[in-house]
């Protein structure tokens, strides 16, 4: 993995020229959308990168080891053998990037993960998730314990109250401890987009959390009303080129929440490479948290190697 | 690439290539050239006529094989084709206005069914046409058709229509005219370019199937522009509009010059528009944008990128990155490598330095996209820029030279504005010189934008209520009077010395009364100082001595004029309305002076005379409260956002003013162009010149700025050549002779000027031509809509 993004002073003057055109920005996101998406082996191996790129993700008030046991194993082969090994991709190390899970299930996680002697990251949410409305010092206790649990990944929320009235420089600071709490293990920060209100916001806390030192800027906790849209993702992913053109620090990307059909995930890719171009297209830079959506992917990927459409309880569940 | 079929998922997985674009389906359209063996004819009288024996034309596909072939009419086509335009116009015409919105809007669902067949067609020959813009069009249009005579009382059809498209014309361009004038009830005659020849045959072909009369749209075509002005040849045909390249328009116009058939150009294909960028703007955005609109296969406008100094640096910046993932775009042909490989050299020689995706093959028809930076308004891939992916950037300090660098290019067709700061958006806006200005979006058009291109892009306005008085005459009018060309040594034309005036006065006569000319808002000689005789009416004896205006008088009224339009046009509407107001004033606190020079002239009584001079000074009243009634307004577009009109004045106009009411018409003509704005340079009837030189007392004592009004008066060839051969003046008003007629038609193409000519015959009875005296309203209307332009400024909103 190529280094880290160190973050930078906190440059109020840089946020302060921020311009975002409404129009502008849901007019390009049509015209992603209406891009045209590979097709045959190409779609294909479109799809499996998808794959790779997908913190699969368990965040609900029943997790218990059993079903974040499923998970884990399902992570480690998200493609049946047999699909995988006609299209000569079986000895490719294929994994999902990442398990995604509250705190409380990361030590289930990396028991599953360990079992199985996968090097598969475990990603913890963090902070208070989904609302981050609880106070600064028990959040940072959160990041702590989950590093300490053996989270590798910690997706930290942002404190919307700041975001909202405009204290850049408070939720600057409390990034950076976020950030120091993490230690070796990487900082996604979620801005829940949804709860931001306007792009220029958007552009503007996207900014902030890459000066404060984030490996990864995410869009939602999946718990808002709206959740990773594409306009969403257009502001997001000008603010990392805008910052890697200052800084020369590549800041990654995830959109989370209401992805749930594989051609969905081709559009995200499209996206990224015409905003962002193909550096961006690996796992340590672009991730996709989904739950469903792995499901749907196999099935495209099963017509493809049989020309046949899967009912699902045909593919191995998650 | 040529491997690229046998690729493997695990490279693909590494490389994230797009793969081979899937070659789009044209099953339909292949079926449909099939069923005409790929060699297609003429629509005429309804239906497909292939006469044989005619030369074709081939038209080749992407890939450079052959699509199939056009016929090129011969005579014997152009005046079948006419007749039935003919037949067609009096059946079209002669429906109720319902009825012809309903046939246009028929045509949506018959597009319904076959709209995958037309817009394969139009991808096959790359007139690009989405059939949803198409019944956006056909929609627009048919309400009009509905509408008609409910909101444009007083106006009726022209009768037979010729719209003429060059070969790089997309079908949109076409259908823009061609469906305005069928709603106005016109029958039209398409001479499409080659591209658009297989849709618009088709097209035809479906709206016949969609209950259009027999006749009613007709499709000809040939091997160029040219046989639009034999088509225009026939009697029947009475307008002529053009859209395509500027070349091919002025060929048309050159062609059909002394035909005494009007030609509106529409040069919507080449033009420069300047995409100018604020520091304001949403960066990212902009760039966004500039990159999908400037890099297309097939553009329509050349972009030259406007980026101010502030922010230059981050543009290039991102313009790197975004092109960096970008493919090499297909040239038109082999050819066309060369011109782009000599202009991208010629540009590095002068130091620009390129933003390119990718370094360009050594051949082969296909470039990358590429941003010359560091480009000037003097860059000759600027002045006439290169076919191909080129985007010259270059920077500008501040907003006020923004305006300026977007206003220095003798097109006025588009400009895209970039900004978040809403005032400095319209007053850019208000001050470039363009027929549409996008903020923060770019070539978006709609039927309901009145568009007139601005300087060398047009002399006609197409879209909106604005764009269909083309299509209509004042019904009091009778249709203009046809002429034939004569061979006419352009060159030649007023040249001819006036009769010079010599002294042979009999001894006690008399000596006859001189007059002066006005120019600059002084009374003074002709700058050559000689004079020309105003003979009494029936001949003989000479009533007086006027100056003998020529080219010098010219220049030095336009140098006046130019200096105080701009303000004039600035000025509130109720102060120009004030200041005509007062000029009534000062019209009737003169009637005396004017009314008598007016019985000296025609030789009619007293009561006649002061009846002209009330008619005008009523006239004048008019004018001054039509001053703020003329005006824009926001439009009903589809998309959310502010679409906005505005009329704005054309400049500096001449005028050669008609025989007929010499006070009345003057009046009437001056205050049409001053009420909308414009500065006026006026040649006096050579017959009946003095009432107009008695009105320059009255014109000293107004209020209008100096220089506004001129009034020059002498041999009217020569003066007619004057005005012609001034790159200022932007339109001009004639009434005079056919060769006149013929000789402004063809020479005023370069600078393109908007013309509105009038053959009157010398000696002609007083019920020939305009009706000056009457009251419709129409009349009026007529006269302001010719004297005024329309921009429209669109900010899209989310």
């Amino acid at each position: 993995m190529s280094g880290r993004n160190p973050g930078t002073d906190l440059d109020l003057e840089w946020l302060s020229k921020v311009r975002v055109n409404t129009q502008a920005v849901l007019k390009r996101a049509q015209h992603i959308q209406g891009l045209k998406v590979p097709k045959k082996q190409w779609q294909t191996a479109w799809l499996l990168k998808a794959v790779s790129c997908i913190d699969l993700t368990t965040l609900a008030g029943d997790d218990t080891p059993s079903n974040v046991h499923r998970l884990c194993v399902k992570a480690i082969q998200p493609v049946r053998y047999d699909l995988l090994k006609k299209m000569d991709m079986h000895d490719k190390g294929l994994t999902t990037a990442a398990v995604c899970v509250y705190p409380a299930r990361v030590a289930d996680a990396v028991k599953t993960l360990k079992a199985a002697n996968s090097s598969l990251p475990v990603a913890s949410v963090a902070t208070g998730f989904p609302a981050g409305q609880t106070l600064l010092q028990t959040r940072l206790q959160e990041v702590h314990m989950a590093v300490r649990d053996g989270a590798t990944e910690i997706d930290i929320v942002i404190n919307r109250t700041l975001a909202l009235t405009g204290q850049w420089e408070a939720m600057y600071n409390e990034i950076r401890q976020f950030r120091e709490a993490c230690g070796d293990a990487h900082m996604k920060t979620i801005l829940a987009t949804g709860d931001l209100g306007t792009f220029t916001n958007i552009y503007k806390a996207s900014m902030v959390a890459m000066m404060a030192g984030s490996d990864f800027i995410k869009t939602s906790t999946g718990k808002e009303t709206v959740n990773a849209t594409y306009p969403v993702a257009i502001v997001m992913l000008r603010a990392i080129r805008d910052y890697f053109l200052r800084t020369g620090h590549k800041v990654g990307f995830k959109p989370a929440g209401g992805i749930r059909t594989a051609q969905e995930s081709l559009v995200w890719l499209n996206l990224i490479k015409d905003e962002l171009g193909n550096d961006w297209l690996h796992p340590h830079l672009f991730r996709l948290g989904a739950s469903s959506l792995l499901a749907d992917i196999e099935r495209q990927i099963y017509h493809y190697v049989t020309g046949q459409y899967a009912a699902y309880h045909e593919l191995p569940m998650a | 690439m040529a491997d690229c079929t046998n690729r493997t998922v695990y490279e693909i997985f590494q490389s994230m290539e797009e793969g081979p674009a899937a070659a789009p389906s044209a099953a339909t359209a292949q079926a449909w050239l099939d069923h005409h063996s790929r060699s297609l004819g003429f629509f005429m009288e309804g239906k497909f006529i292939r006469p044989a024996e005619r030369q074709t034309l081939s038209l080749a596909d992407s890939t450079g094989g052959v699509l199939c072939s056009t016929a090129c009419a011969e005579d014997g086509d152009v005046s079948q084709c006419a007749s039935s335009a003919a037949t067609g116009y009096k059946s079209w015409s002669s429906l109720a206005c319902s009825q012809r919105s309903k046939a246009l809007l028929r045509l949506v669902s018959v597009l319904g069914l076959h709209g995958q067949c037309l817009s394969e067609l139009c991808a096959l020959c790359e007139a690009s046409c989405s059939p949803s813009a198409l019944v956006r069009l056909l929609q627009y249009y048919s309400s009009w058709a509905q509408l008609r005579d409910t909101l444009i009382p007083g106006w009726t059809s022209l009768g037979v229509v010729v719209v003429v498209s060059s070969d790089d014309c997309s079908l949109y361009s076409l259908m823009l005219k061609v469906l305005p004038a069928l709603a106005m009830g016109n029958s039209v005659i398409v001479v499409p370019g080659r591209s658009s020849a297989p849709p618009a045959l088709l097209l035809a072909q479906l709206f016949t199937a969609a209950g259009l009369p027999a006749g009613a749209l007709n499709v000809l075509t040939g091997s160029d522009v040219t046989l639009g002005a034999k088509v225009s040849q026939n009697p029947n045909v009475s307008y002529i509009a053009y859209c395509g390249n500027k070349q091919d328009g002025l060929t048309l116009c050159k062609a059909s010059a002394g035909m005494g058939v009007p030609v509106s150009v529409s040069p919507c294909i080449g033009a420069l528009c300047p995409f100018i960028v604020f520091e304001s703007a949403d960066i990212d955005s902009a760039v966004d944008e500039v990159i999908q609109v400037a890099f297309k296969k097939k553009k329509e406008v050349h972009w030259v990128l406007c980026v101010q100094e502030s922010v230059s640096d981050s543009v290039v910046a991102r313009l790197k990155l975004r092109l960096a993932g970008m493919k090499c775009v297909a040239l038109s042909s082999e050819a066309d490598r060369g011109l782009v490989d000599a202009a991208v050299q010629e540009a590095q020689q002068q130091g620009a330095t390129l933003v390119q995706s990718c370094s360009a093959s050594p051949s082969g028809a296909q470039y990358p996209p590429t941003v010359l930076c560091g480009a000037a308004p003097s860059s000759p891939y600027v002045v006439s820029p290169p076919p191909g992916p080129l985007l010259p950037l270059l920077t500008f300090r501040s907003n006020a030279e923004a305006v300026v660098l977007g206003n220095h290019s003798p097109h006025g067709y588009a400009a895209s504005i970039w900004t978040e700061d809403l005032t400095l958006a319209l007053e850019t806006a208000k001050s470039l010189s363009v027929g549409s200005v996008w903020v923060n979006s770019s070539s978006v058009s709609d039927p309901c934008l009145p568009v007139s291109g601005h300087k060398d892009s047009g002399t006609c306005t197409d879209g909106g209520q604005e764009g269909l008085y083309q299509f209509l005459r004042p019904s009091f009018s009778s249709p203009l009077p046809r002429s034939s060309p004569v061979s006419l040594e352009y060159s030649k034309f007023g040249t001819e010395p006036s009769q010079p005036v010599i002294p042979d006065s009999p001894v006690g006569a008399s000596l006859p009364q001189s007059y002066l000319q006005f120019v600059g808002g002084k009374a003074s000689k002709s700058a050559s100082g000689c004079s020309v005789a105003v003979q009494a009416p029936g001949g003989g004896s000479v009533l007086a001595l006027c100056p003998d205006g020529g080219h010098k008088d010219v220049r030095n009224a336009v140098e006046a004029a130019i200096k105080v339009q701009p303000g004039w046009m600035k000025k509130s509407p109720s102060a120009r309305a004030q200041s005509l107001y007062s000029l009534a004033k000062g019209l009737e606190s003169k009637k005396k002076e004017v009314s008598a020079s007016f019985c000296t002239q025609l030789g009619v009584s007293g009561d006649e005379a002061d009846k002209e001079v009330e008619l005008s000074i009523a006239r004048l009243n008019v004018w001054a409260a039509y001053c703020d009634k003329v005006q824009g307004g926001s439009l009903p577009m589809p998309q959310s956002g502010a679409a906005l009109s505005f009329p704005e004045a054309l400049g500096v106009v001449g005028i050669v003013l008609p025989d007929k009411h010499p006070l009345l018409s003057m009046v009437t003509v001056l205050g049409a162009t001053v009420a909308t704005g414009n500065a006026v340079i006026m040649v006096p009837s050579q017959r009946f010149p003095l009432p107009a030189l008695a009105f320059i007392q009255v014109l000293q004592s107004s209020d209008l700025p100096a220089g506004l009004v001129n009034i020059i008066p002498g041999n009217r060839d020569q003066l007619t050549a004057a005005l012609a051969n001034h790159s200022v003046i932007r339109a001009i008003w004639y009434w005079g002779s056919a060769e006149g007629c013929q000789y402004l038609q063809y020479t005023c193409t370069s600078p393109l000027k908007t013309l509105r000519l009038f053959c009157q015959k010398d000696g002609e009875g007083s019920d020939a031509g305009t009706d000056w005296a009457q009251s419709q309203p129409s009349l009026l209307e007529d006269c302001w809509r010719n004297a005024v332009q329309w921009k429209s400024v669109w900010i899209p909103t989310a």
